[in-house]
């Protein structure tokens, strides 16, 4: 799909969040959605599969997030798949974030972390970023089993590694 | 006295004798045969020889007086002919002489000319073989040096693969025994390491 129309739906699904006032909630649910969808193939598989009819797509999806996300979150997200754009969803998710990110003047980050972290660890993480960068950031958190444990963190170009991954990647380099 | 001049001076005489005696009437003795008797059974009368020697230097004057320019023009031409066959048989000889000349030079020409072609040929093999035995010791010094760089490369690939292989088994042992011994106590050890260092990186 061509960056226009990725930009299109991001923009579209935006204003949607926006003006049903849960915008912070669905770009947060529409990212970790993103991210496990992007780690789960056979979730992909089953959404971008153009034999299964697009009503029976949005019901897997509807079976997934029913009762765990946000209802407006569970409707972009069925509108998405239901259209057959499920290949670029993790694209205009992210456009999504960044443009929400822009509207709140903020620099999106991203943390990936080994476990979930506590809702104090996710205020002091955001406070420390936002003092390491000096500016203010929209933290999104992604739970990543293959970093193994730490956290790696990138707000806009940088990239602030502190996973026991990096470590062990290191350490077989030296070997 | 020739024996043509005694035939002819027998002859002559002969015939002067009988002339003589029948002119002269001379006594005749006869045998009891009624053959006539000679004084000498060879030797003719003295008479005889006188007429018959005369009549010889007679028919030897015509002789040499008719006959001679004759017989010395063809002595003379006989001995020119021969002069000229001797002539042409020295030529001939000396010919010949200079064609075994010839021959023995162009022997001799053919005897150099193959022992030059056959030094040139045992000097060309010289050199062939000297090229090829350097050629061949060049080929061996190259495989020799391509053999060692080779075992060289094979060491070095087997030292490098295992290497690789040791650190991809140590890897992944880490792997299992770090993700093995991360409890939740030390993930969220880590994760207050790191919102603390980020803190204190401002």
């Amino acid at each position: 799909m061509s960056d226009n129309r990725i930009e299109g739906y991001a923009r579209g699904l935006f204003e949607i969040a926006r003006a049903e006032g849960t915008l912070d909630t669905v770009e947060n649910e529409l990212y970790r959605f993103a991210r496990a969808y992007e780690g789960n193939d056979a979730l992909r598989k089953a959404l971008t599969d153009d034999l299964i009819p697009p009503a029976k797509r949005q019901a897997i999806v509807e079976d997934l997030l029913g009762g765990k996300a946000d209802s407006t979150t569970t409707q972009l997200i069925s509108m998405v798949i239901g259209a057959g754009r499920g290949r670029d969803l993790p694209k205009i998710v992210d456009s999504l974030v960044k443009r929400a990110s822009t509207v709140k003047h903020q620099e999106f980050a991203e943390v990936r972390t080994a476990v979930a972290l506590t809702a104090d660890q996710h205020k002091r993480l955001e406070a420390a970023l936002v003092k390491a960068t000096g500016k203010q950031v929209n933290l999104k958190v992604v739970v990543d089993p293959s970093v193994l444990g730490g956290v790696v963190a990138t707000v806009g170009d940088t990239v602030i590694d502190g996973s026991v991954r990096t470590r062990i990647e290191q350490l077989k380099s030296r070997l | 006295m020739s024996v043509l001049g005694i035939i002819a001076g027998r002859f002559t005489g002969g015939l002067a004798g009988t002339a003589g005696r029948i002119m002269a009437e001379e006594e005749i003795h006869l045998d009891e045969n009624g053959e006539v008797i000679t004084h000498h059974w060879l030797l003719p009368e003295t008479a005889e020889i006188i007429y018959g020697g005369i009549a010889s230097l007679l028919i030897f004057a015509a002789l040499w007086k008719f006959a001679g320019p004759a017989i010395k023009k063809a002595m003379a031409a006989r001995t020119e002919r021969i002069q000229k066959e001797l002539d042409a048989a020295a030529a001939d000889t000396a010919m010949a002489a200079e064609e075994a000349a010839e021959i023995r030079r162009a022997k001799g020409d053919i005897e150099s000319e193959k022992a030059r072609i056959l030094s040139e040929a045992r000097a060309q093999a010289e050199a062939v073989l000297a090229d090829g035995r350097a050629r061949l010791a060049q080929e061996v010094a190259e495989l020799e040096a391509k053999a060692v760089a080779d075992i060289a490369g094979a060491e070095g690939r087997v030292g490098d693969e295992l290497r690789a292989e040791i650190a991809s088994l140590s890897a992944a042992a880490v792997d299992h025994v770090v993700s093995g011994s991360l409890d939740d106590a030390t993930h969220q050890e880590l994760i207050e390491s790191f919102i603390k260092t980020v803190g204190a990186s401002a």
